[in-house]
């Protein structure tokens, strides 16, 4: 019994050193081959320090002087409303496409299945450049962009929650004569509408995120505004464009916080 | 009765009239500052198609020299998913309320939200122009990059945690960094393990947008390959990333289940 009791402690410990050392090693071998060293964030922290003295103070007025950069506020907050809207929508159809108890038909499942997945491994990166080829550089190619990533990351959860609704109401009223449509209006609908909305709501704000970085790429907008600043050296704009993109990002997600609890919390969607 | 009926399903929709106006005027407001018109549509998609038609035959012979771009891309976003992770643990410890005095706590959870709201891509900005190209600012910024998300979930995580073993552990005469060794760490482990998976999945993505910014990688071949107009070669960049991110999304799918798996037997 005591030996049990012995060692079991001990072998527990000896396990995790080997776990413990080998990841060790593993970061180290990786590390060694990136040529990149923890340290040197450290020893090499005056090129940080330079440049936040290149930073500081924000030079406010450009917010001021430069009149596009209003418009490109507007410009990135119109990219991630209507990147929302429309991919929300599609999402939204291909979900209904895709899910068991709305489709009948295996092959059209199978098929919008696969589209999705599909979308969903395309990188964000591959699709601006190829819009940007088709549509030429501006919030168009960014707005396009952001309804495909949108379908992508929405439309497998959305056909999820599809399949995951109460199945008794939707058999009550098909058992009375219910149409199909009349199942998916009165029972499946009224289910999946709060979480739709604030799935949606959610995905305004990872929207807004990406349209910022879609910028730098040829998506137009505050992202291209900022990248500009840094291609010519303007570090005092960079920080006033930093700071506003921080403001504009905070209020979003005050905003979209606020919409749902005020959609959802007062229960009037039945 | 059938009237009655009738008169309810005409008052029922009334009231989502106002917002429906509201949501097409917003609608077609942005779509005038985006420029966004149906005959744009068409043509772009078009163009776009018949683009994907000319993509279309990858260059296999360039599908060897993608392979070490490709592990490079990887090791990035596990680099800096790892040193993320020690950073988000050491965030979240101070941005525990049972943990760190009030003080701290609440200017460590007001920097995890500044950092939540800058995307990565900024940061990477920035550090370029601090330390110049390469990798080491894209496993920088992808390590900062998870201070937001891992240090506020596992802040949440902490705050959650059982305040009677900290209690107990403090009555028999443990410090704080014993109490947060032995007693905070072996019970966030699994949270911690399934939230830097998850992480992990959402650094390969970046890593490959970093790649394209100057940080190396595949990112940087498939921007390359657009810019020099060898779209075949860009289609084989493509291929590999899917491969990729498919792989390491599985890889990280069946991780998860098995942790989960083994937090259920203990």
């Amino acid at each position: 019994m005591s030996t049990v009791e012995i060692s079991l402690p001990s072998k527990k410990y000896k396990r995790k050193v080997t776990v413990f050392s080998a990841a060790l090693i593993i970061v180290s071998i990786a590390c060694v081959y990136m040529g990149f060293n923890p340290i040197g964030i450290f020893t090499e922290f005056h090129f940080v320090r330079d440049l936040l003295g290149e930073m500081f103070m924000p030079n406010y007025k450009v917010l001021w002087n430069n009149s596009s950069i209003g418009f490109s506020i507007v410009q990135t907050l119109s990219m991630a409303f209507l990147g929302t809207l429309y991919g929300g929508i599609i999402a939204i159809i291909l979900a209904f496409l895709a899910a068991l108890n709305t489709m009948p038909l295996k092959i059209v499942r199978v098929i919008t299945r696969f589209t999705l997945s599909l979308v969903r491994v395309v990188p964000i990166l591959v699709v601006i450049l190829i819009f940007v080829i088709a549509v030429g550089p501006g919030t168009f190619a960014g707005l396009l962009t952001l309804v495909i990533t949108t379908i992508g990351t929405f439309g497998k959860l959305f056909a999820e929650i599809i399949e995951n609704t109460e199945n008794p109401p939707a058999e009550a009223i098909f058992s009375v004569g219910a149409s199909r449509l009349q199942v998916i209006r009165y029972s499946i609908i009224p289910q999946i509408l709060p979480s739709f909305i604030a799935n949606l709501l959610y995905a305004f704000d990872i929207n807004m995120r990406a349209a910022i970085g879609l910028g730098i790429f040829g998506g137009g907008g505050i992202g291209f505004e900022l990248y500009m600043a840094t291609h010519v050296l303007h570090y005092k704009d960079v920080t006033a464009l930093i700071s506003l993109i921080i403001v504009l990002v905070i209020l979003v997600e005050k905003l979209s916080d606020y919409l749902r609890r005020k959609i959802l919390g007062e229960g009037n969607l039945k | 009765m059938i009237m009655t009926l009738k008169k309810y399903s005409l008052k029922r929709y009334r009231k989502y009239i106002l917002p429906l106006i509201l949501l097409l005027v917003v609608t077609e407001g942005a779509a005038i500052a985006c420029g966004a018109t149906f005959g744009k549509l068409e043509t772009g998609l078009l163009n776009g198609l018949s683009f994907l038609g000319y993509m279309f035959p990858p260059d296999w012979s360039a599908f060897a020299e993608m392979v070490q771009p490709a592990f490079q891309s990887i090791v990035i976003a596990f680099l800096g998913t790892v040193f993320g992770t020690l950073l988000s643990v050491v965030f979240a410890l101070l941005a525990a309320a049972n943990i760190s005095n009030p003080w701290v706590r609440n200017v460590t959870r007001f920097l995890i939200g500044l950092e939540r709201s800058i995307p990565e891509i900024i940061i990477l900005l920035l550090l370029i122009a601090a330390f110049g190209l390469g990798a080491m600012p894209g496993i920088i910024a992808l390590a900062l990059g998870c201070i937001g998300m891992l240090g506020k979930l596992l802040a949440d995580t902490i705050e959650e945690l059982d305040p009677v073993m900290m209690e107990s552990m403090q009555s028999v005469g443990a410090n704080k960094m014993q109490i947060i060794v032995f007693g905070v760490l072996p019970q966030i482990m699994p949270n911690l393990i399934s939230y830097t998976l998850f992480r992990f999945e959402i650094n390969i993505r970046l890593s490959v947008i970093l790649g394209a910014v100057g940080a190396g990688g595949v990112g940087y071949e498939l921007d390359y390959s657009f810019g020099m107009l060898q779209y075949h070669r860009a289609f084989t960049a493509l291929l590999v990333i899917i491969i990729m991110i498919f792989g390491t999304e599985r890889l990280s799918y069946m991780l998860r289940g098995r942790i989960k798996m083994e937090g259920a037997l203990k």
